[in-house]
């Protein structure tokens, strides 16, 4: 009889799908939360932030010098000004790439991240690895993500264990002259805004 | 206990949970000053990352006054205070393993420093 068809990983997945509906059945139960406005933050997550957001604002700045002056000296009113604000998003600030500075950004405590730019973490910034070796040996981190950090460039760790929420600005690639701001968002990657990667360039 | 429904969450999710909290705190230190970290190593909750304890940093930035968590998370009340960005040296963390070029910017409350002055 071969009723184990689970992978390992699947294994432990259904143990945390039960808790959560546990927890959500007490909480509707105990009338803290009503089932239905958990749907919609679910559904606000799901079609309303990540990554899209923090692009918009990148090709702005990219765009704009005086919101970019705006966005290094008052994130949060800034990227407010875009309408990204709330959980996550209350003290912001633009940490700004440069050709001698490269800027990443990690949660060594837990995984704080910029949810109305960003969307939720994914994985890996989750991860013991990265929030463990990041701070350590972020050059060697950077590379696994293909990024070859000269050794004249500073590399800048943001640990974000309090409430700043931290959104990289990345370089503007060469040869985007000529891009609108839409088609210039479209090659901020959520990476390049982590500080994991840089800007996508137009011919890739 | 008041119950979250529908009509509620755009209020909830555009507002966030702002720590930050307008009350007047003098600050122990300002942008330029050499701090010492803490040596705390409580049970309790805190926000003090265990590679800075104890290490030498240079405050970059004065974030305004907020919640502090060590206390707030154990319902001993907010003892609002300043939160500034201390920056480190890659080599004051990691010695000879830490590129000579690199830092790390850290958060931290008044009472997870000390003047190294």
């Amino acid at each position: 009889m071969t009723t184990d068809n689970h992978s390992h990983a699947n294994v432990l997945i259904p143990e945390v799908g039960l808790r959560v509906k546990a927890l959500e059945s007490l909480l509707a139960e105990k009338k803290a939360i009503d089932p239905a406005a958990l749907d919609l933050i679910i559904e606000t997550f799901e079609t309303q932030m990540g990554p899209k957001n923090g692009a918009k604002v990148v090709a702005k700045a990219w765009t704009d010098p005086k919101y970019r002056s705006w966005l290094l000296e008052d994130g949060t009113a800034a990227i407010k000004s875009l309408g990204y604000i709330g959980v996550q998003g209350e003290n912001m600030v633009a940490l700004e790439n440069t050709p001698t500075v490269h800027n990443v950004v990690v949660c060594t405590l837990c995984s704080c991240y910029p949810w109305p730019t960003l969307g939720l973490p994914p994985i890996w910034f989750k991860s013991a690895p990265y929030r463990a070796r990041v701070v350590i040996e972020p050059r060697s981190v950077l590379k696994e993500f293909g990024l070859d950090v000269p050794d004249d460039v500073e590399v800048r760790v943001w640990d974000s264990t309090a409430e700043l929420r931290y959104l990289v600005l990345p370089m503007r690639p060469s040869g985007t002259e000529n891009l609108t701001e839409q088609e210039l968002a479209a090659l901020v990657t959520r990476d390049s805004m982590i500080g994991t990667g840089v800007a996508q360039s137009p011919s890739h | 206990m008041n119950m979250l429904t529908t009509d509620m969450v755009p209020t909830v999710l555009a507002t966030g949970d702002p720590a930050r909290v307008d009350v007047e705190v003098a600050p122990k230190f300002k942008a330029g000053d050499t701090v010492t970290v803490v040596n705390l190593n409580q049970v309790a909750h805190n926000r003090l990352p265990a590679y800075i304890r104890g290490k030498v940093g240079t405050v970059t930035f004065d974030h305004g006054v907020f919640v502090f968590p060590d206390t707030s998370a154990h319902r001993q009340g907010p003892k609002p205070q300043h939160v500034y960005t201390v920056v480190f040296t890659a080599h004051e963390l990691w010695g000879d393993a830490g590129h000579p070029r690199d830092r790390m910017y850290v958060d931290a409350w008044d009472d997870y420093l000390e003047s190294a002055g």
